[in-house]
């Protein structure tokens, strides 16, 4: 067996481990739904800000947890408790990503990403 | 497009000389390409040379045109156009204006075609004539293609590109604005301006210097297309080489450029976040250095050719890849800085298919397979476009081009013989191009989850970066560990025992060092309380560390010892001591990277949680002193210059008689900014051992003056049990306890007076204790009214209610006006040894630079 076998099967090792890895560990995008038929199990929630509801977020009895209404793509509507000061914002915030697990009935996330209509691009109002 | 009721005021023939530059530029490159190629099939005609060299000429006037045409409406402020008006405004100063410039789309596609230009212009004059119109048909083709992204034409529905000399009232955004329909409205209207988060002076040098990065990956490139076209392998590489370092060092500074900016101006609180953008960037590179090594060992020995054409072609295909990436929308949510949606993802795909087709064209040796390769290709596009089915039929084609490639290369490519040894120089260079391919890859792989997604319609989030960390940290060791060894093994043998010999002292070195520093650094200390961090990321840690400080004495120790110090042959030694530098740095810097803002005020301890490990929030009320890491930091208030607000921070220290001293001010902000909203700017303090790094993440940004109020506000209810917490702006209020002045027995006997007094324990900022005693007193069954009022606090508590089923009571407190300060919300961290990363960036650099220029002498004394 030549060298540029060994270092070929170590190759396709780790490209096995690689894609292995994605599809074993990496979380998936999910609703409401499914992350309260699984508490433990880590969502990345896509949703909307609800507006009319209000954000709560009183940094002198906790600066690290604000609290807020979100509805999921299916229109489902939570409590989510963030374990972060509240961002930037977050009142302007077009679509929202959670991460974080399901407690009780609240949605308690860790990470936050936001779709702002205009942050880092150009500025244009989207469609 | 509706352009018949012209505006007297309307410029228009500006935008049309501009749109006429990009149709000359799109139809010089054209007939550039076709004449290159007639060229290149027929040495002996030089009509089609002339033909070409002019036609290459026109495009790059047209280019510079289009840039000249774009920069004077920039300047001159031409609001009647949508890009000017996006971009620019009336106050905007003479750099920014450069930056306005490449802020949109267009405009970086253009900077793009611009640098490709230079760099085209300088190859064709320098190049050998043998390898001139090979190059330069490819190199052209590729101009046809940007100038295509710029054209914006429809063809039927489709639109062909985003044109950047479009007006106002012709884009769908703001065609119907009411401010287009009055006449003369170019007089009234002032632009946008530019993002006032990019209005700084990274903006103004990093996308120059990455565009010329990606443009420099097309150089070797063509070389490398051009050398499986006319199936000469190898003599392509000399004069590619030096294009293959340049596109390295450039390349590379305009990424730690990115990294920099990331670090100083955003608030990431980090230099590198593995975002798909960052990424896309850092690919190239990565392939660029593999390939520039195995050019190397081509160059000396021999042997790597089908690597060194892969490693090639991979750097400029994956410049294109990320362009489809970063600009076609795909990556939605997965990334915080993606350009906007033109509508040009079909366009982008086409582009990027058709040069792998070209690659796979040119590597199949056969003419039968390669027409039948190519009809296929056409049948299934035409297929794909008229019956759909898009996403499988792009599958199959890429499997089969796959399958051609493995076919081609085992059928027509020319092979080493005799197999490398072991002891050989060439043979881990070859490792190591392989292990810069392979993280390169792995990184690919994960920045295309949400291209996946699409492909297979799957529902996968994107990789967390601490999966990228535990993924690149392995590669990143055996790479440290070839960049230490390999130079010491010569081409095609070593003895082991002198290669052992060479190599001892710094591994000792680095052993000693290294262990003495990783122990204290990751294993003396306890991390049971957190979770994050777990065994094997400290056992990598500790490899990567040492293997760093071995990289760094084997190449000094090279340089010194094998090189007798010479600086013009220590180019490779002194790259490489940068390289194990930026990687110690980043190491050190992040995973000793300190939350120095935990919470140490008073006020938190009642609400002590679990998370109580996880905060990093300070709140700092104005004039309060709060212990942070090693200082003591006061709010001292803020202050708006225009459109940004700075929250100024006193730190102090101790000294020796324990009294405050000032060390430094750190004034973080937050911008904000009716178009775009509000930004955090973080705040840096340099040290040369360590950063103090400080951003606010909450701030009221209004004018709060403090009120001189006495008067007290409505009051609040509180209903509560024993031992629970009321918080006032000022302090907690803890119901310590409930006295009464009967018991049960009497009262019932006799209801003449009930007085019970509830004691509150009120905790301020400070720590000091206040006792409240508010009474309820209820007389004859009537409650009789009682406040108590804690003058120190401004405070008044209402004792006026008793539910004795829940066994809870009810407090009225109001609080005065005046109690609410202002204050901030902050995060801040301290990155220990970051300086250590900045410097090997400017090693590096200087070392590829050292590189270069020795290898352009030695390439002039072979010309002679």
């Amino acid at each position: 067996m030549k060298k540029i076998h060994i270092l070929g099967i170590v190759v396709i090792a780790v490209a096995i481990g690689v894609i292995f890895t994605s599809l074993q560990s990496s979380a998936t995008y999910s609703d409401f739904a499914e992350a309260s038929a699984n508490p433990d199990t880590e969502y990345h929630v896509v949703g909307k800000l609800n507006k009319t509801a209000p954000i709560q977020y009183d940094p002198k009895i906790n600066a690290d947890e604000c609290s807020f209404m979100m509805i999921d793509n299916k229109g489902i509507e939570k409590k989510v408790v963030l374990h972060k000061s509240v961002p930037q914002d977050f009142a302007k915030s077009e679509q929202i990503v959670l991460i974080g697990k399901m407690e009780g009935n609240e949605f308690h996330a860790d990470e936050i990403l936001m779709k702002c209509p205009s942050k880092y691009n150009d500025g244009k109002p989207q469609a | 497009m509706d352009t018949t009721t012209v505006n007297i005021a309307e410029r228009l023939w500006i935008g049309q000389i501009g749109h006429a530059f990009i149709v000359l530029s799109l139809v010089a490159a054209l007939v550039s390409a076709i004449s290159y190629y007639f060229y290149s099939k027929e040495e002996l005609t030089s009509e089609w040379k002339k033909i070409a060299n002019y036609s290459f000429t026109i495009h790059s006037i047209s280019i510079i045109g289009i840039a000249a045409t774009l920069f004077f409406m920039l300047f001159n402020h031409y609001y009647e156009y949508s890009y000017v008006y996006q971009h620019s405004n009336n106050e905007m100063p003479m750099q920014y204006i450069m930056s306005c410039f490449w802020e949109g789309q267009e405009g970086s596609f253009l900077l793009w075609a611009f640098w490709n230009v230079v760099l085209g212009n300088i190859l064709r004059k320098t190049i050998d004539a043998k390898w001139e119109a090979p190059t330069m048909a490819i190199f052209a083709l590729v101009q046809v293609f940007i100038a295509s992204m710029l054209l914006g034409v429809f063809i039927g529905d489709y639109k062909l590109g985003s044109n950047p000399f479009i007006l106002l009232k012709e884009n769908p955004q703001y065609a119907n604005l009411p401010f287009l329909q009055v006449e003369n409205y170019i007089a009234k209207i002032d632009g946008r301006g530019l993002n006032p988060l990019l209005m700084n002076y990274w903006m103004t040098i990093h996308p120059p210097t990455l565009f010329l990065g990606f443009s420099s990956t097309l150089v070797p490139f063509v070389f490398a297309i051009a050398g499986l076209w006319k199936r000469d392998f190898t003599t392509w590489q000399k004069p590619a080489l030096t294009w293959t370092f340049f596109s390295i060092m450039i390349l590379g500074t305009g990424i730690l450029m990115g990294g920099a900016w990331a670090y100083e101006a955003l608030s990431f609180g980090g230099f590198w976040a593995w975002d798909p953008v960052e990424n896309s960037s850092l690919v190239p590179w990565l392939v660029m250095v593999g390939a520039g090594h195995v050019m190397i060992v081509n160059k000396n020995k021999g042997g790597s050719l089908f690597m060194t054409h892969l490693l090639a072609i991979a750097s400029f295909l994956l410049v294109l890849y990320s362009t489809f990436l970063t600009r076609s929308g795909i990556l939605g949510t997965s990334s915080v800085h993606a350009f906007t949606d033109l509508g040009m993802q079909g366009q982008l795909v086409i582009y990027v298919l058709t040069f792998l087709l070209i690659c796979v064209v040119l590597l199949i040796h056969d003419k039968l397979i390669r027409v039948s390769y190519i009809m296929l290709s056409f049948l299934m596009l035409f297929f794909g476009i008229v019956f759909g089915y898009k996403i499988i039929l792009l599958l199959i084609w890429l499997a089969v081009s796959f399958v051609l490639t493995i076919y081609s290369y085992m059928k027509f490519f020319p092979k080493e013989d005799d197999e490398e040894s072991l002891y050989s120089r060439e043979f881990w260079m070859f490792v190591g191009s392989l292990v810069f391919l392979l993280s390169s890859l792995v990184i690919t792989y994960f920045t295309s989850i949400p291209v996946l997604n699409k492909l297979f319609s799957l529902e996968k989030a994107p990789i967390k970066v601490a999966d990228y960390n535990l993924w690149q940290v392995p590669f990143a060791i055996v790479a440290l560990l070839l960049v230490a060894v390999t130079q010491y093994f010569k081409y095609k043998k070593t003895d082991p025992k002198q290669f052992l010999k060479h190599i001892r002292i710094s591994a000792l070195l680095a052993f000693i060092f290294g262990l003495s520093a990783v122990i204290p650094l990751y294993f003396l200390k306890d991390y049971s309380s957190s979770s994050s961090v777990d065994k094997w990321n400290l056992i990598s840690y500790a490899l990567l560390f040492i293997s760093a400080l071995f990289a760094v004495f084997c190449n000094l120790d090279y340089w010194m010892r094998v090189l007798k110090g010479k600086l013009r042959h220590a180019g490779a030694s002194i790259a490489h001591i940068g390289f194990a530098l930026i990687l110690l740095g980043a190491l050190i810097s992040t995973s000793k990277k300190q939350t120095i803002s935990q919470n140490t005020s008073q006020k938190n301890v009642a609400s002590l949680g679990e998370n109580f490990n996880a905060q990093k929030s300070l709140v700092l009320t104005i004039g309060d002193t709060l212990p942070m890491g090693n200082y003591l930091v006061t709010y001292k208030g803020k202050e708006r210059k225009g459109i940004d607000v700075f929250f100024n921070m006193d730190y102090f220290t101790k000294d020796k008689d324990g009294k405050l001293v000032k060390a430094f001010e750190l004034s973080p902000l937050i911008q904000d900014n009716p178009r775009m909203g509000q930004a955090s700017h973080p705040d840096t303090k340099h040290f040369l051992g360590s950063d103090i790094y400080t951003h606010v993440t909450y701030g009221v940004l209004s004018d709060t003056k403090e009120v001189k109020d006495d008067a007290y506000k409505t009051p609040t209810n509180f209903v509560g049990h024993m031992r629970d917490t009321i918080f006032a702006d000022n302090a907690i209020i803890l119901i310590d306890s409930i006295m009464t002045n009967l018991t049960e027995e009497q009262y019932t006997k006799n209801d003449s007076l009930l007085i019970v007094t509830a004691v509150l324990k009120a905790t301020d900022i400070n720590g000091n204790i206040y006792r409240a005693t508010p009474k309820y007193i209820l007389k004859n069954n009537m409650v009789l009214p009682d406040e108590f009022e804690l003058k120190e606090l401004g405070l008044k508590f209402i004792f006026w209610k008793i539910n004795p089923n829940e066994g809870s009571i009810e407090i009225q407190m109001s609080e005065k006006v005046n109690n609410t300060k202002d204050f901030v919300v902050l995060e801040a961290y301290m990155f220990p040894f970051i300086n250590v990363l900045w410097i090997g960036c400017i090693v590096m650099v200087i070392g590829t630079i050292v590189a270069i220029i020795e290898r352009r002498r030695i390439n002039k004394l072979k010309a002679q």
